[in-house]
């Protein structure tokens, strides 16, 4: 066929006379045909890859001690370009017996990434996966010191491995630096450089963050106003005290479903929590920052309200672990995606595989008067549904409207309004109060995994699998900002406390904090091994905690933009964490059925101490691990008083 | 090359129609569809994971397909984990069992149940960060672990008291309560209806009873010493603590306290049941059954558990003025804990005990029939103590199984005691003369032993009577091995030096019976004891092979 072709454009020159045309042709396919020959030559090229690559690794696994772990280093990216040069020039067989080879040494780093790239097996998917054309397009920077460099060029300059040498120079830049080599434990950055380049993620983390909360904000008026009425306030409360100590007697035994229980516990909580306050009040009191969105004003009462629960906030600390109510759904049929607890545990929403949303009202659950009340006040809606005697047996709320499994749900602040999103490429509101869709946003291209009210209400962030995370209102139905820049899908999202900033985790490994007002990336947090799957940010807006696949979870500092501590924290996916609200600890709910609570305190601490290592003495401190009765944890969520809440799925299977 | 082999490629190719699919193509198409599987695998654990699962279902798969535009794969509409059954005679071949239904009997089946609607409820995980010991959460066993690591972490013990105050703190709930009445009806009620059955295996696997375990204890005790006429209501009492025991989430080891004195009362009790109609003797067995098995779950956490216990048996044992079923009792729970109980407890008591038991068991000396029988059942328990001791002692040292040539002049104690003193100065003179060689003839005794004719292992039985015979018999081949090769020596030199010392003292038998129990590995003077007090009946406990040798 190309010959064919080949003939007629000779003819065509020929036949118009273009001479010189002509020849040039001919020397380029008599070029291309020696390069082809060139290419059967290159049959002992593979023999070379593989041979250059053993020695340089034997090398560097024989090197010196203090070393060996910067000359180790090198070898990965050079396995990954080895193991792709053969695949571009062909050599499948040659590809994947390097690939087996040698695979083992760095399944403990990078298992994940080598799953990727053991389906390599064409030159075309070279260009199709992202991973790589990343490690294709990208260098790989790698941190040596001096003598770890002229050990490592001495050698290539000795053995004349063209093909090492090749590999090395073209896709690895080395950073040189004086002095004696880094030790083993500042290994994380040298870990995961793959994916974005660490010269950005350098840029990108200079970039200044106001990470302080917001100005005037209902806990900053509470605060002022606390120290004035403190002093009548426990006397009130010494009262209130004794008594709700008596009425938590008699209705001990009842805890099942009243939430007024549950405020009454956790009121008594909070007196007592109140007499810690003095020793254990705020250390650093956040810098204040403008809202760079316009935001709304919430109305009296709600503050009233706000104001109430922060009076009778219990303070948590190591000795003072939280109580945590846990809810769980039975008969999910393993078809629960995702659940959402409202701010005062009265509303639980959970969405489901068949595109259903349910709501449960805690509060009526326990009344046994409701299946002859249907929906109180709502009976006019009634009208709407087909089987208004169907609705009034359910204890739930059912809300249809997706056509694809619901990924997500997440309440507004005031419970209010309810967001879901779909993999029918939607978010829908909803409204609690009238149990009925509102809007249907419609913006995204791929499945939305991810959606969350901001913390002020009326915008709200998303998280899909089209790449992008996008800022929306509650009142237009196209986003507001699009922030594109991960490298995978974006699996979740958490808006900063002060809500000029929103953060996403996604499936490329990385973690990103975006600029609400102009959308561009103000953070990019490069450490995690596999998927990040939850978020939370601390409350006062410094630190920020994400999960991932393998049970790690990681702290960052937002403002410099480094991990603090990584931690093995469960033995499987990590789905939800939260901060409690003085951001004093962090909860963490598993799919290995365990709550953890972690101590903050002491590792802020640690870190202010010894401000410029972040070494393994400010790890995170395990406080607590609560297990639960074969139910992952899907959701976890501390009232505005400190009482934590956790929602999770019966798995059939116990 | 890839993981698809062009084999199946060119399979699929021939099942969807294309018959001659050039091997080229196939071979060009292996990676690719390999590479597309892998693809479509990665988005599938995306989905995976975006609904909170860590198995991966044919849902996942079809949403992956459906990410990628492509249609899903219909048929595998369940959203379990699909079932594989391995290929017989391949390793690697897996297949779904996917049986062919009849339509028919589809349409003719009755409804199936609507399934359950899904529902929440709520408890508490943990108040102030204690986790309340309730059903919902999981037994205290997995609670009680992690303190340990905490510990660890910050040397703070603060958790422990208020894990101790815990069962105070809780309140029974409405369910527990009405469980443990309707419990504590079919054990004074209706102990031999099937529902006591489920009942009793609700105990044992139900997790969540563990707030009822201070209620039952406490209802044991008092039931025990209340029915103690009551021989079935014991009983039931008996299966309720021993499915207690067995129940993997009830943390019992607080409450031994309350129920071991129930359960040694139903040992060692005088009285039980109606003597003359009920079967007391098996209620002591089953006890007896029951404290072993607790002494060997607990006996490491409670050092003195068994201590304790073996005190109270072996006082029960020891003394006269209890009646025989007390007696059977303690042995019986003696010997359930174990032939090393036995033989350090048991045995050096059995002589003497013997002496006292002996004219009880006499037709002539004892007229009352009752009284009787229960010596003939103390002498058969005394006998299955001793021989599974003894089994025990055979199993674990099959080099001591040799005829002791002590053996016969012990035997004869009763029979032919005018002829012992003879004998054993034959055999004292022989084993002197012996001994340098016997070293080197340390030869395999079982190996030795089936030249003896092999035949009358169950022979044995029937010549009970024969006794004198029977030894003499005995006597004769020893001599005989003694003069050809002597194997019999050796092993009994095997029994270390001191046996020259103990043979000097052999003309007392109680002198043996003491050296012999301290030579606490020797089960060759185990044996002849035993059989001394027991006649033949012992020797049912050795295995037919060992027994040649006393043939």
């Amino acid at each position: 066929m190309e010959e064919e072709v080949e003939k007629a454009v000779f003819a065509y020159l020929r036949k118009k006379g273009f001479r010189l045309t002509e020849i040039a042709l001919q020397e380029e396919q008599t070029r291309l045909s020696s390069d082809a020959s060139s290419l059967s030559r290159s049959e002992s090229d593979a023999a070379k890859y593989y041979d250059g690559y053993g020695k340089l690794r034997s090398w560097a696994y024989n090197s010196l001690d203090s070393y060996r772990h910067e000359l180790l280093r090198v070898l990965y990216p050079v396995f990954i370009h080895c193991f792709m040069d053969l695949v571009a020039q062909g050599h499948m067989q040659e590809a994947r017996t390097f690939f087996q080879t040698f695979r083992e040494d760095h399944e403990m780093m990078h298992l994940r990434d080598l799953q990727k790239l053991e389906g390599i097996l064409s030159p075309s998917h070279l260009e199709e996966m992202e991973l790589a054309r990343l490690w294709r397009q990208n260098k790989v920077k790698i941190r040596l010191c001096q003598y770890s460099y002229e050990l490592l060029v001495q050698y290539l300059h000795k053995t004349q491995s063209l093909a090492m040498l090749g590999v090395i120079n073209e896709h690895i830049n080395f950073e040189v630096y004086p002095g004696q080599p880094a030790s083993m434990s500042d290994d994380s950055e040298a870990v995961s450089l793959i994916g974005a380049s660490q010269d950005l993620a350098r840029e990108i983390n200079q970039k200044e963050l106001h990470w302080g909360l917001l100005e005037d904000s209902v806990e900053e008026r509470m605060e002022k106003t606390l120290s004035e009425s403190d002093k009548t306030e426990v006397d009130g409360n010494k009262e209130a005290d004794t008594e709700d100590n008596n009425k938590k007697k008699t209705d001990g035994n009842k805890h099942s479903t009243a939430v007024n229980n549950k405020k009454k516990k956790d009121k008594v909580v909070g007196a007592t929590g109140k007499t810690i306050r003095s020793e254990s009040s705020m250390v650093s009191v956040p810098p204040r920052v403008k809202p760079e969105l316009t935001l709304p004003q919430f109305p009296p009462e709600v503050e009233q309200s706000i104001l109430e629960d922060l009076r009778n906030r219990v303070q948590l600390n190591s000795l003072a672990l939280p109580s945590v109510s846990f809810y769980t759904f039975l008969n999910t049929h393993n078809g629960l995606n995702c659940s959402t607890i409202s701010h005062d545990g009265s509303l639980v929403a959970g969405g489901f595989s068949d595109s259903s949303v349910k709501i449960w009202d805690m509060a009526k659950i326990g009344q046994p008067g409701r299946a002859s009340n249907p929906q109180g006040e709502n009976g006019s809606m009634q009208g709407m549904h087909s089987l208004a005697s169907d609705e009034a047996k359910r204890p739930y709320s059912l809300l249809q409207g997706h056509s694809g499994p619901v990924y997500s749900v997440s309440f507004s602040p005031f419970a209010d309004f309810l967001l879901s999103s779909s993999s029918d490429n939607t978010i829908r509101l909803w409204s609690t109060r009238l149990n009925a869709n509102l809007v249907s946003y419609k913006g995204h291209n791929f499945p939305v995994w991810d959606a969350q009210f901001s913390p002020m209400g009326h915008y709200f962030a998303t998280a899909s699998h089209d790449r992008t995370a996008r800022l929306w209102s509650v009142e237009r139905i196209q986003p507001l900002r699009v922030m594109a820049g991960h490298l995978s899908d974006v699996d979740c999202v958490q808006w900063h406390p002060n809500c000029n900033y929103i953060a996403t985790g996604s499936s490329d490994k990385t973690v990103r904090l975006w600029d609400v007002q102009t959308g561009n990336c103000a953070r990019l947090f490069i450490g995690h091994r596999s998927m990040v799957l939850s978020l939370a940010i601390s409350p006062d807006g410094r630190f920020m905690a994400s999960g991932d696949e393998d049970g790690t979870i990681m702290l960052w500092d937002l403002s410099t933009g480094r991990s603090v501590s990584p931690i093995i924290g469960h033995s499987s996916c990590v789905w939800t964490l939260a901060f409690s609200c003085e951001g004093t600890l962090l909860a963490s709910g598993s799919a290995d059925c365990m709550v953890k609570l972690w101590d903050i305190t002491s590792s802020m601490k640690a870190l202010k101490t010894d401000d410029s290592k972040s070494g393994p003495a400010s790890r995170l401190r395990l406080l607590k691990a609560l297990p639960t009765k074969s139910t992952p944890v899907y959701t976890l969520r501390f009232s505005r008083r400190n009482l934590l809440f956790a929602a999770g799925a019966l798995s059939a299977g116990s | 090359m890839s993981i698809v082999p062009k084999e199946t490629i060119e399979v699929i190719a021939q099942s969807i129609g294309i018959p001659n699919l050039s091997p080229d193509v196939a071979l060009a198409l292996a990676p690719d569809v390999e590479y597309r599987l892998r693809e479509i695998t990665q988005e599938a654990i995306k989905c995976m994971r975006h609904t909170k699962r860590t198995v991966l279902t044919a849902d996942d798969v079809d949403s992956a397909l459906n990410l990628r535009n492509l249609e899903p794969i219909y048929g595998f509409a369940s959203s379990d984990p699909l079932k594989f059954k391995r290929a017989i005679g391949h390793k690697d071949l897996f297949y779904l069992d996917d049986r062919e239904v009849d339509f028919k009997e589809v349409i003719d089946a009755p409804l199936p149940k609507a399934p359950l609607d899904t529902a929440v409820v709520t408890h508490w995980l943990a108040i102030e960060g204690v986790q309340p010991a309730i059903p919902e959460n999981p037994p205290i066993e997995a609670i009680v672990a992690p303190p340990d690591g905490k510990k660890m972490d910050h040397g703070k013990d603060d958790s422990l008291p208020i894990d101790l105050k815990l069962p105070i703190k809780h309140v029974l709930s409405r369910e527990l309560q009405m469980y443990f009445d309707k419990i504590g009806e079919l054990i004074l009620g209706r102990a031999d209806t099937p529902l006591f059955k489920d009942a009793l295996l609700s105990l044992a696997k139900d997790s969540g009873l563990h707030p009822l375990v201070p209620y039952f204890s406490y209802f044991i005790a008092d039931e025990v010493s209340r029915n103690l006429n009551n021989l079935p209501i014991l009983f039931a009492l008996m299966r309720v603590v021993k499915s207690l025991l067995s129940n993997p989430h009830i943390h019992i080891e607080p409450y031994l306290h309350q129920m071991m004195p129930s359960i040694i009362t139903c040992l060692v009790a005088k009285r039980v049941g109606h003597q003359i109609s009920d079967n007391h003797w098996a209620i002591r067995d089953f006890a007896s059954k029951i404290v072993a098995s607790i002494c060997r779950r607990y006996g490491h956490v409670y050092h003195n558990l068994q201590s304790r216990l073996t005190k109270t048996l072996i006082h029960a044992f020891l003394d006269p003025s209890k009646a025989l079923t007390q007696h059977y009792g303690a042995i019986q729970g003696l010997s359930a804990l174990g032939p090393s109980v036995v033989r350090l407890l048991i045995l050096p008591n059995l002589e003497t005990y013997m002496q006292l038991l002996d004219p009880e068991m006499q037709l002539d000396k004892q007229k009352n029939e009752l009284k009787r029988k229960e010596a003939w059942r103390v002498y058969g328990s005394l006998l299955l103590a001793g021989g599974s001791c003894l089994y025990d002692r055979l199993r674990l040292f099959p080099g001591l199984l040799s005829p002791p040539d002590i053996l016969p002049w012990k035997t004869n104690k009763k029979i032919a005691l005018t002829n012992l003193p003879n004998n054993k100065r034959k055999a004292s003179s022989r084993l002197t003369a012996h001994q340098p060689p016997t070293k080197k003839l340390a030869v395999d005794p079982t190996g030795t032993n089936s030249q003896f004719p092999s035949t009358d292992g169950p022979a044995t039985s029937s010549s009970s009577g024969s006794n004198p015979n029977h030894h003499h018999s005995h006597n004769s081949s020893n001599n005989n091995s003694s003069s050809t090769g002597n194997i019999t020596n050796a092993n009994a030199n095997i029994n270390n030096v001191s046996g020259s010392g103990a043979h000097g003292q052999r003309v007392a038998v109680s002198n043996v019976l003491r050296q012999a129990w301290k030579e606490d590995l020797d089960a060759g003077h185990l044996l002849s004891s035993l059989h001394g007090l027991f006649g033949e009946g012992i020797f049912s406990f050795i295995q037919p092979a060992e027994m040649h040798c006393f043939i």
